[in-house]
Order: structure tokens, then C-alpha cells, then sequence
């Protein structure tokens, strides 16, 4: 991966887990140097609606519009710690990662599978990596193609909007569009 | 080397041989360490041993809600995740089984609502929120404390409601907390069952119920204004096991619920005139020579003065006209009644929410004495019991900071405070009524409340008269909120505290109906940021001593699994039969005594006597005599009713999808001849509305309620601003001051008119 994508798919990763109004103008100011979209310039943006709407979306405490973990998405009846949630923590396990909020925080939290992402997208551009690339292939193509789309739709028609979220979606939708699906049926070896 | 393709990867994820091979080859080639994550951490998995095969590791909760059942629950475990819940096997009570809100316990636990961190709101109920640390929350409720101190010279403008939302033990940490801050103020009372425990203690010296287990034994029950087939599913099948063995059940209540549906007869009994009917059933017990005389000459006194009374003052045709059920039935009942020994009476806690409601409570205590079925096996008048809770309440009894100054006065104490009166210093906490919440947060005065702490209760959907509420919510300087999903209450908070479920807490749990105790263990990690009650209380206490060493005395550092253990002693052990609390992580236990109230004859009144006539009752401004009491005069032109649902414990469960499910909305229930005369037909919007406020809502149309009244279950919908307590007032029920610190409150005896919107 190029070290710009890396950098975005890092901004993204931190916009997610921002925990402060501060980490998630960084994480968005970080991204619109690097985006080329329309959206607006990070310092014509309002921070504090930014993270009044941010909250709303994926925080609380109201009932998130948007929650931002997968099982949410893919488990028949909308819960965490779900089945998918496990296997997310197995994927995880099997790139010899683990979250250190296990148990706290749902392993399928978006934040932190854009971390595994940039975690495995790195392994997996090493040369002689067969099993990291394919797992990657893996959690790209049944797992992140999977859910994020869904999310991407439920908060772009949440109650709530900013331009701040504006950008953060479009260039996570463009990040994930951007991914080569590597094709998971090749045999490597 | 193997080939990896997607087959393999699911099959490995899949599969922990499989997976552990994957993980091998992996840390072999190294390539984990060189990742570049900045969040998950690296080469944890295979030392942290998260490979799960096979069975569930099982830990030991209980439900705290206030509920009859409190059920133990056994709570499976898998990879650190809290699977499913099942009902404690071993406890012949529940036998295994859970109600439909506890089954529903893991969408609770995992519910993407969750209030998740500490956050502050910039300006009450704009939704504008900022999520902060623990540390700032603190530090933020802190100074606020040190600056209300510095202003009023005392805490008094500190004020804490708390009540029901969860019982366990160590919860009771929070009014620790509270007293570890000096003198504060304290909403006290309950908004439940008060007039009817001091009608029991008038009667009887105590409110004690026989174990719900030997109810099988009875040969007649009546159930009176009690739901136990939405409210107490457990004490069914012994109803049911009653009944095949030949007993008669009656129930009676103004609605035609899913218990009276159950029943053999049922009684519509016209609403708050259930004092009326119990004496129109004693009158003829008497007329018919049918009193236990034996019974009463050996264990009561003031017999024959209520004899006077009821010769006097009472017939028949009177009762049946004040409680709408014909005579001719109530005399037949009366018989049958007084004719099957054991015969008991179970009194719900709705018919004693009337400014009657104590003496009309008297009134049915005073039907079961006389035909001698009190103090025995499938006896008794039943309302509820505190036998069980002897706990050291070591989380609850803390002592203010030295030199500080309170409230210059007595203060009352709730049914729930089993600390002793301390002998020393003259300050105490300034009380104020928990059922005029509104009116005494407003009230208040020299010094003014002007921070609220609100934990284990949702007053924006629980208290009276809700526009006067918040109005009191807008006069105070700061609110403080702990609870676990952003209800109405929250909503009129500055800053929410995410608390711990039952799952992620230890605690120890008893019911005031069943005598059984169960161990709650924390199964599962917390979740997010959420904290216990005593965790909040040690984090709180750290902060306000850094900000201004020695002013709270709560300790800073807690570990709360040995503070559930000090809240245990001999007592509690001896009673349960335990050699150490840990006992209960194989099972719950069953009191060993106490379970037929009053056997011995020796009762606590101050005759030791059962009181039919009660000096001390009349000393607390009532009639010694059990003697009928009138109802509330309407003031409008329909009584509402606001009972509880089957899907939720009062503002409780409902907010959950499984709930929404069979429950998704609210409605008003509306007779169809009441209906049709106000032009509404069933699913009509319509508009409630009365001298306090306003409800507008969908009609739904039944004859389970009478055409004098219509109904709508208290409630909190996470999608819907229903509320039922827009219509109800703050009128106080006749008892409740003596044992519960503030009389209870009229919630019944409520009037308002409907029309189409």
C-alpha cells in the first residue's frame, strides 16, 4: 500500500475512535489534505457541531443512528458481541493481533477493523505473504464490503449530517471502493 | 506449504486446530510484529489463550428489578461473552424458569443503546453532547459539590433520588456515597407499597408474608388487585397447583387482567372501594356466626369494638352498592371464605395506591384475622416481606466528614434504610417526600437544592406530575445521571455516568415476596466505560478528596467483590444455611425460617397482639378501627389508571427490541360503550387530558376495563414521548409515613377526560 493510503486509511481509523471533539478535527483535518472531494475545507468546518453530530451518529448516549459495529449490520437481529463479532476477533488472533479493549469494546468496532485493515493490507503487499493476503482477501470481501456499505447508507440517512461526517463517509467509501479485491480462489503457493 | 484460500481462512476461523496452525506458521514467518496497527496490539493472541472449544463457563446473576420474582439466573459464558440466561434450577420458586423480560437480559447487556461513556451536555435536553473522561466528569461533579459547601456552608443543597432500578445490595453504596459527603438532602419515601406496610404494621407489628411456596396449601385465595400472571409468573403454578388440589381462586380487581382471566370468579370491584367490600364480606361473617373465635380471643385484641363497628356501620347492600358487586355474591364468598381453612388473601400493591388505600388494605387484614387465617401454612394476608434482608449494609453506612454541618431536625427514613439512628451528632440529612418530588425540589429552600444526583430510577417517567418536574429539573445548577440507556431522564441531565448491568457487577440479591437469596457475579468484563454504583462512589470520592483532602470519606479504593463479601454475617448466614457467601456460586439458598408469618402468635404490635383496633394508628391521625375510608372525590370525568405492563418494570425492558416486538407502541385502553360515547373508534388518535397535563395516543378499545375508567400502562418507548405521568398528580395515599419516611401516593385516584384529536 502507498504510504498517502496508509495515511488516510490511519485518519479514518482515528476518526472512529476519536474520543474528544480535538481527535476527530485531527483525524479530519488529516483527511482533507489528503481528499480530493468537494467537501468542505476543514477550517470553514464548525468543530463542536461536528462532535455534537459525531456523538449522535455513533457515540450516544441517545441511541446511536449509525452504530458503528459490524454485527450490527450482519447478525440477523441488530446486537454486539454477536457470532460476527467473534469471528471478527478470530481474524484478528489469526494476523497474531488482539485488541486490548477485549471484552470493553466489540472487537468489530469500525475503528478498530480499519486498524486491522492497515494492519493487513501491509502484510499483505510483503512479498511471499500468501496466507496474509489471503486473509485480508477474506475480511475485505465477506466482512468490510459486506457491512460498511450497509453503515455508509444508515448514516447518510441518519437524522444527523455535517460536513465534517460528509467527508469522513465519502472517504471511507472511496477507501473501500479502492481496495482490489484480490481474488480469493487463487492458488498461491 | 498449504495453500490459503477462502475455504481455508473460514475454515481455520471456523476451526481452532485449524486457526492455531494459521497463528503457527504466521508468528513463524513473523510477520504480526512488523504490522503496522496503531491500536490492536500485536503477538497477544496466541499468549492470551482466547481459543474456545466446547461448553459454557456458567456464572451465577440475579434479576434486581423490583419484582416479586427476583430471580436467580445461571448466566452462560462463551469467549467472554455473555451468551443466554437461564432461570436458577436449583431454587423451587422459579424452577428453572425466567419471566419474558428475563429472558430478554442479553439484549440488554449487548443493546447497541447502551450509554457507553461519561458525557456532558451542552444545555439541558438539546441533545448536544460531548463525551468526556472519568477523570473530567469527576472533577467536573466535584467542584461543583466543593463550590455548593463553600456557598451553603453544608451539602444540604446536594439532594439524591434513587429508589428501585436495581436492588442489589451494594448498590445501596450510592446513599453511602452520599452520606461519605456530610449531611445532603434525600428524596424519601416510595412511590409503591407504603400505605399498605403501614396498614400491616398497625395490624400486626410488621409486614410479613408467608413463603409464596405454601400458598399450594390454601383452599381458598383470593387475589385481590395483584396481576401475578404478568407480575409474579413464578407464584402461578402454585396457584395453579392450589386450585387442583380443590381450591377456589378469586380474583378481584377493577380490570379483568390476565390473572382474573385465570381465575374461577372474578370481581370487577369498582376502583379504591375494595375497603368496602372486605368489610361487607366481614359483616356477614359475623351475621353468619363464622368468625374464629378461638383465634381471635387467643391472639387478638379490639375485636369486639370492630365487631361494634361493623353491626353498626356496615351491611351488605352498602357494600355492595360502594363496590358494585352484588350482595348476594359477596355473601356467598364470605362463606366459602371463612368456611375453608387455610384461606388467604394476597393484596397487590394497586389497591393500596388510593388515598384509601391503607385503611382499605386494614380492612382485608382485619377479613383474613377473623377467620383465623393468620400465622398459618397456606394462610395469611399477603403483601410482602423484609424477613430476608439482614445484610450489614456496610456500602450504605458510611459517616460524614468531621465538623460538617446538615439539617437541624428529624429525618425521615425509607422502608429500605436498615442502618440504626445514630446517637451523636444532632445534624442529620434534610428528607424530602419522594412522591412530591416536584413540589419539595422546588420548595426547597435555606439552602435550595441545587445539584441533583439521580441513580437506579427514571423520575421524568416515574414521578408525579411531570410538567411541575421539570420545572424543578430547570432550577437546579447541575443534574447528574447514572444509569444505563438514554431515557427521559437523561435527556434533562448535564452530565450521564455509564453504569454496570447486573452482568458486569457483584453484587447480592433477595426478594420482599420469595425467601431465597442469590449471588449476582460479574460475568462478563464491564462494558465500554461503564462502572458499578460502588466503583462510581470510590472514583468520586478520590476526586473530591484530591480537589479538598477530607471531604468525602467514602474509601478511593474499592474492591467491590469484597465489599459484596462484607455486606454478609451470621446472621445472614444462619439464616441461609451458609458456611460463606461463596456457597452461593453452586446455588441459591432458601431461608431456613420465617416462612409462616406470625405462627407463633407472638406479634409486633404493641399489645403483641393483632390489632383489630390500633391505638398507634389512631395516634398517626387514622381510625384505630379498620373502618371505611371514602375514596378520592373525581375531578374529572373518567378515572385513570396507570397499572403496569407485561413487557417492562416500570420504566424498564420496554426500550428493548425483543419488547418492541410484541409491545411496540403505547395506547389507551378505552371501554367501546365509553368509546362510542365520545365518538372514538378503535386506533383513533385521541387526546387524555386533565388538570395537570396531557397525553395524546393511540384508542385501543377492550372491555377488560370499565366504562367508568380508562388505562394506559406506565412505561418508558425509546422511540415515543409517551408518558403516562403527564396526567397523574402528587396526591398523597392515606399511609406510608410511619415505616417508608413519606406516605404514599394516590397513583390510581387519578381523573381526566378523553377525546379524538
Amino acid at each position: 500500500m502507498y504510504p498517502t493510503q496508509q495515511t488516510r486509511l490511519a485518519a479514518l481509523r482515528d476518526f472512529f475512535l476519536s474520543r474528544s471533539g480535538d481527535d476527530l478535527e485531527q483525524a479530519c483535518r488529516q483527511l482533507n489534505k489528503l481528499e480530493k472531494s468537494d467537501a468542505a475545507p476543514a477550517d470553514a468546518m464548525d468543530w463542536e457541531t461536528a462532535e455534537f453530530a459525531f456523538n449522535r451518529l455513533f457515540v450516544g448516549p441517545m441511541a446511536p443512528e449509525a452504530p458503528p459495529y459490524a454485527s450490527c449490520y450482519l447478525e440477523e437481529e441488530p446486537r454486539l458481541m454477536g457470532e460476527s463479532t467473534l469471528e471478527i476477533r478470530r481474524i484478528y488472533e489469526m494476523a497474531g493481533l488482539s485488541s486490548p479493549l477485549q471484552g470493553r469494546l466489540p472487537d468489530d468496532h469500525l475503528g478498530l477493523e480499519l486498524d486491522a485493515a492497515l494492519g493487513l493490507t501491509s502484510a499483505a503487499a510483503t512479498p511471499d505473504m500468501e496466507a496474509p493476503r489471503a486473509l485480508w482477501a477474506y475480511f475485505l470481501n465477506t466482512h468490510l464490503k459486506v457491512w460498511v456499505p450497509l453503515f455508509l447508507e444508515k448514516a447518510r440517512n441518519a437524522d444527523t449530517s455535517h460536513p465534517a461526517l460528509d467527508l469522513v463517509l465519502d472517504a471511507l467509501e472511496d477507501w473501500l471502493a479502492g481496495q482490489d479485491p484480490i481474488p480469493t480462489d487463487e492458488k498461491t503457493g | 506449504m498449504t495453500q490459503w484460500n477462502q475455504d481455508n481462512i473460514k475454515t481455520a476461523i471456523d476451526c481452532p486446530m485449524t486457526r492455531r496452525r494459521f497463528m503457527k506458521w504466521l508468528t513463524a514467518a513473523g510477520a504480526a510484529a512488523m504490522l503496522p496497527c496503531g491500536f490492536l496490539r500485536s503477538g497477544q493472541a496466541m499468549a492470551a489463550g482466547t481459543v474456545y472449544e466446547g461448553g459454557y463457563d456458567t456464572f451465577r446473576n440475579a434479576c434486581p428489578r423490583n419484582c416479586y420474582d427476583t430471580c436467580g439466573m445461571v448466566t452462560h459464558v462463551k469467549d467472554g461473552v455473555a451468551k443466554f440466561v437461564e432461570g436458577a434450577p436449583e431454587s423451587t420458586f422459579t424452577n428453572g424458569g425466567l419471566c419474558v423480560k428475563g429472558h430478554s437480559y442479553i439484549r440488554r447487556l449487548y443493546s447497541p443503546d447502551r450509554i457507553k461513556y461519561p458525557m456532558v451536555q451542552q444545555g439541558r435536553g438539546t441533545g448536544n453532547w460531548k463525551r468526556i473522561s472519568w477523570d473530567e466528569a469527576l472533577t467536573r461533579i466535584s467542584e461543583k459539590f466543593i463550590e455548593i459547601n463553600e456557598k451553603d456552608g453544608s451539602m444540604l443543597g446536594l439532594a439524591l433520588t434513587k429508589y428501585s432500578g436495581n436492588f442489589g445490595i451494594t448498590n445501596y453504596g450510592v446513599e453511602g456515597m452520599f452520606s461519605s459527603l456530610g449531611y445532603t438532602t434525600r428524596m424519601v419515601g416510595t412511590p409503591c407499597w407504603p400505605a399498605g406496610i403501614d396498614a400491616q404494621n398497625y395490624d400486626m407489628g410488621n409486614m410479613w408474608c408467608n413463603d409464596p411456596e405454601d400458598m399450594v396449601n390454601a383452599r381458598y385465595i383470593i387475589l385481590w388487585g395483584v396481576n401475578p400472571a404478568w407480575c409474579s409468573v413464578h407464584t402461578m403454578k402454585y396457584i395453579y397447583e392450589a386450585k387442583r388440589r380443590g381450591a377456589k381462586i378469586l380474583c378481584i380487581d377493577p380490570v379483568l387482567t390476565q390473572t382474573a382471566a385465570k381465575a374461577d370468579e372474578y370481581w370487577q370491584v369498582r376502583t379504591s372501594e375494595d375497603g368496602a367490600l372486605a368489610l361487607g364480606m366481614a359483616r356477614h361473617i359475623l351475621d353468619k356466626g363464622l368468625v374464629d373465635q378461638d383465634w381471635v380471643n387467643q391472639n387478638a385484641v379490639g375485636f369486639a369494638e370492630f365487631a361494634d363497628y361493623l353491626n353498626s356501620e356496615v351491611t351488605l347492600e352498602w357494600a355492595a352498592e360502594k363496590s358494585g358487586v352484588p350482595a348476594e355474591r359477596i355473601a356467598r364468598v364470605a362463606e366459602e371464605f371463612a368456611g375453608n381453612n387455610p384461606a388467604t388473601i394476597w393484596i397487590g400493591y394497586g389497591m393500596q395506591r388510593h388515598v384509601n388505600g391503607g385503611a382499605s388494605v386494614r380492612a382485608i387484614d382485619a377479613l383474613v384475622a377473623m377467620t383465623g387465617n393468620v400465622g398459618k401454612v397456606g394462610g395469611g394476608a399477603r403483601y410482602g416481606h423484609l424477613m430476608t434482608w439482614g445484610f450489614n449494609y456496610h456500602a450504605m453506612v458510611q459517616q460524614p466528614p468531621k465538623g460538617v454541618k446538615g439539617y437541624l431536625g428529624p429525618a425521615a427514613k425509607g422502608e429500605f434504610d436498615f442502618t440504626k439512628d445514630q446517637e451523636g451528632p444532632s445534624y442529620s440529612n434534610r428528607t424530602l417526600n419522594i412522591n412530591k418530588t416536584a413540589r419539595e425540589l422546588l420548595n426547597a429552600s435555606d439552602p435550595p437544592v441545587r445539584a441533583l444526583w439521580v441513580s437506579c430510577k427514571n423520575p421524568l417517567s416515574q414521578d408525579f406530575d411531570r410538567n411541575q418536574l421539570i420545572k424543578a429539573f430547570n432550577k437546579m445548577e447541575m443534574v447528574v445521571v447514572v444509569d444505563q440507556f438514554f431515557n427521559q431522564t437523561v435527556e434533562q441531565a448535564d452530565i450521564v455516568l455509564p453504569v454496570t448491568t447486573l452482568f458486569e457487577e457483584w453484587t447480592v440479591n433477595v426478594g420482599y415476596w420469595h425467601y431465597w437469596i442469590s449471588l449476582n457475579e460479574q460475568s462478563v468484563k464491564p462494558l465500554y466505560e461503564s462502572k458499578s454504583n460502588l466503583e462510581i462512589a470510590a472514583a468520586l470520592s478520590k476526586k473530591m478528596n484530591q480537589l479538598k483532602p477530607g471531604s468525602c470519606t467514602f474509601p478511593t479504593e474499592i474492591d467491590t467483590r469484597e465489599w459484596l463479601e462484607k455486606e454478609f454475617n451470621s446472621g445472614v448466614y444462619g439464616l441461609f444455611g451458609l458456611n460463606s457467601w461463596q456457597d452461593l456460586k453452586k446455588g441459591m439458598h432458601k431461608a431456613g425460617k420465617h416462612l409462616t408469618a406470625w405462627a407463633d402468635g407472638k406479634f409486633g404490635t404493641p399489645s403483641g397482639k393483632y390489632e383489630f383496633k390500633s391505638d398507634l394508628c389512631a395516634e398517626h391521625g387514622f381510625n384505630a378501627l379498620p373502618k371505611y375510608v371514602d375514596s378520592r372525590k373525581p375531578y374529572d370525568k373518567l378515572r385513570v389508571l396507570t397499572p403496569h405492563t407485561q413487557f417492562g418494570l416500570h420504566s424498564q425492558f420496554v426500550n428493548l427490541d425483543w419488547m418492541e416486538d410484541f409491545n411496540p407502541k403505547p395506547y389507551v385502553y378505552i371501554h367501546p360503550d365509553t368509546a362510542k360515547a365520545r365518538g372514538i373508534a378503535d386506533g383513533d388518535t385521541v387526546v387524555v387530558k386533565n388538570k395537570t397535563g396531557s397525553v395524546t395516543i393511540e384508542a385501543s378499545l377492550t372491555d377488560n376495563v370499565p366504562t367508568d375508567a380508562i388505562l394506559m400502562y406506565e412505561a418508558w418507548f425509546r422511540n415515543n414521548d409517551y408518558n403516562c405521568q403527564n396526567l397523574v398528580d402528587d396526591t398523597s395515599a392515606d399511609m406510608g409515613a410511619y415505616k417508608a419516611g413519606a406516605p404514599g401516593v394516590a397513583i390510581h385516584d387519578q381523573f381526566a377526560d378523553v377525546t379524538k384529536a
